[in-house]
């Protein structure tokens, strides 16, 4: 029995998706005199696309992809945490700290051994620093 | 002949040693600095403009410098693209679609050879076609109204989606969110904020480089966590420059093709490098048939796009100095270049100052031909990136992805959304869903909405005006071919006879 609930999901997920597209331009308003079709016109576009292509997927799946199993998925997670914390580090601990610290979480989920896991982060971290904030004049956040 | 003692004139003024020297090093400048994506052209140039005026260096030659990063920032974007799959601009996310299957199957090198072959084939015909046609050109060019522009999206977008994925709906899909994520913003008709969630940031819109970035790059080092051993990087050996221009030249009518049809598009004020990447890369898909890989490492697929791009950057010069009307952001740096230097680009700028047009076009042709000469020898040191060991190589793709997001708003939020769009970015993968048509939807959209408002305000609302031309109707009629044709194609080739290899 091959499994088709990939696509049956996705498409639903595009139909909803769809439908809350055109509640929420509920609101949009245009000037009617020089706009004939307003604000709401695109969104509308982009909604009927997705319903079309949704319901097309939905009742004609194909079969799934391999989903990743539960150590990869919690590795993928983990990874993800460490970009959102990235996100957040930046700018109070400054550029070379928080990609050091961003790398070397990588590296290591790439299986990479400590030090030189450690060694690779900081030096990337120093020369992208020096690449972008001193020669081209990026305000990349310092310590 | 009057045009060719114009052009000896200019030779002279660009093989002057300051012109030539300056053209080397803008190239060389823009190579490194195309290869960190975030930065782009338009920001070196806008960064070398102020010293160029400190300089004191004369409005010909500056003009030489510049536009020698401008194709140098381009085929720099074109190595990061090809050997880490991270697109800076929205026309090289074309070249990363068989770039990088290319890559992953250790034929870096022949890619790289092939983008710097292409490049230089579309740069070079578009200059004979920008010589030879500049003012018949630009008359072309003002027909297009904003009906014309609006029929020329939809093909765009028609085409795109038909080919880019194996399946219609797939790439329906894809242009649907693209659209939808165009819209994010400002509406700039009627000040209405839309899907904007109260966030400041998004008020601006989304800015294409953190949904190319997440899309793609972040995407990416998700993918290769989830196996961290399959899937590891063949380099295969970089050949000798000889064979690696035989193999490009393989592709020579591929190239040929892209740079007629980018010149033509890359006159439009506006559309450029993107739609003509992308329509030239639909183009060949559709003309290989089942001959093709594309999508799964085909060089015609580096080929096309890299050849449209070229030369559509020398067709958007037309515009700007016959018209002066830049076609897209970096002829508008450069439009300001030349105001700064009161030299102001129009219909009399050829009599005016043809020391600077002519000037111009002959350090066009040699900053492409530097171009070459500079990476194809180079093509192996790139290709050494490929080296290092993955646990290295893939956090440093991360980093560089991180910092050139960070690097275009100097914003955190962009941060947080270039994850959201890499999550998404993987999801849409384990779907096959095509993500080029969402990269063009993010940069055409609103321009594709733009002109439909503008075409529906000019007529009253009368939806009529949308196929009152020629030019419209037969556009609007191609994109209609272009979703009808290929699956009847398809079920035509398949019984005749050619297996179909899967």
């Amino acid at each position: 029995m091959i499994s088709r609930r990939a696509d049956r999901a996705a498409g639903i997920g595009l139909v909803l998706l769809a439908v809350a597209v055109v509640l929420a331009t509920r609101g949009f308003r245009g000037a009617f005199l020089t706009d004939p079709i307003g604000p709401r016109a695109m969104p509308w576009l982009a909604a009927g696309l997705l319903a079309l292509s949704g319901l097309w997927l939905a009742v004609r799946p194909h079969p799934d992809r391999d989903w990743p199993r539960a150590p990869v998925a919690r590795r993928l997670g983990v990874i993800t945490l460490v970009f959102l914390g990235y996100a957040a580090l930046l700018q109070p601990i400054g550029f070379v700290a928080a990609t050091t610290l961003l790398m070397l979480a990588l590296s290591r989920a790439f299986e990479g051994r400590f030090w030189p896991s450690l060694a690779g982060a900081l030096g990337v971290s120093v020369l992208l620093y020096l690449l972008f904030a001193v020669v081209l004049g990026v305000p990349l956040p310092v310590l | 002949m009057d045009v060719l003692a114009h052009l000896a004139q200019g030779f002279g003024v660009a093989l002057q040693p300051l012109n030539l020297g300056l053209a080397f090093g803008g190239v060389l400048v823009g190579t490194v600095v195309g290869m960190l994506p975030g930065i782009g052209p338009i920001n070196a140039i806008a960064v070398l403009i102020p010293i160029t005026f400190a300089a004191g260096i004369p409005p010909a030659s500056a003009l030489i410098l510049l536009s020698g990063i401008y194709y140098g920032s381009q085929y720099g974007n074109s190595i990061s693209t090809i050997l880490l799959n991270v697109p800076g601009t929205a026309s090289s996310v074309i070249t990363a679609l068989d770039g990088y299957q290319l890559t992953r199957q250790g034929r870096a090198g022949a890619a790289l050879a092939v983008s710097a072959i292409a490049s230089f084939v579309g740069g070079t015909l578009s200059i004979f076609g920008l010589i030879f046609f500049a003012p018949l050109l630009a008359r072309w060019a003002i027909r297009f109204g904003p009906a014309e522009y609006f029929a020329l999206m939809v093909f765009a977008f028609a085409a795109l989606s038909s080919l880019a994925g194996k399946h219609l709906a797939r790439g329906l899909v894809a242009t649907g969110l693209g659209l939808l994520l165009g819209t994010v913003g400002l509406d700039p008709h009627s000040a209405v904020p839309r899907f904007t969630f109260g966030q400041v940031r998004l008020l601006d819109g989304m800015d294409f480089v953190v949904v190319t970035i997440g899309l793609f790059a972040v995407s990416e080092v998700l993918l290769m966590l989830e196996d961290t051993e399959k899937g590891r990087m063949t380099v295969g050996a970089v050949g000798r420059i000889t064979s690696m221009a035989r193999e490009a030249m393989t592709t020579w009518w591929v190239m040929v093709r892209g740079s007629v049809s980018g010149f033509l598009i890359g006159v439009l004020p506006g559309a450029g490098g993107t739609i003509a990447s992308f329509m030239a890369y639909a183009t060949e898909r559709q003309l290989a048939g089942e001959d093709g890989r594309f999508g799964e490492g085909d060089l015609r697929g580096v080929a096309a796009p890299e050849a449209a791009n070229n030369a559509s950057a020398n067709g958007a010069m037309i515009p700007l100095l016959t018209l002066g009307v830049p076609g897209s952001a970096t002829t508008a740096v450069l439009l300001g270049a030349l105001l700064g230097m009161n030299v102001t680009p129009g219909p009399l700028l050829i009599e005016r100052h043809p020391e600077i047009f002519w000037g111009l076009v002959a350090s066009m042709y040699i900053g492409n031909l530097l171009l070459l000469l500079l990476n194809l020898p180079l093509v192996g040191v790139f290709v050494s990136v490929l080296r290092l060991p993955r646990w290295l190589l893939m956090p440093g793709v991360a980093a560089i992805a991180f910092v050139a997001v960070y690097a275009v708003n100097t914003s955190a939020f962009d941060l947080v959304l270039v994850v959201a769009f890499g999550g998404l970015g993987w999801l849409l993968r384990k779907l096959d869903i095509p993500l080029a048509p969402i990269i063009l939807g993010v940069v055409l959209g609103p321009l594709m909405e733009k002109n439909l408002r503008r075409a529906m305000a000019l007529s009253d609302g009368d939806w009529s005006v949308l196929v009152s031309s020629p030019l419209a109707i037969s556009l609007l009629a191609l994109a209609g071919l272009s979703v009808v044709l290929p699956p009847l194609l398809r079920r035509w080739r398949v019984p005749a006879g050619r297996p179909r290899t899967s």
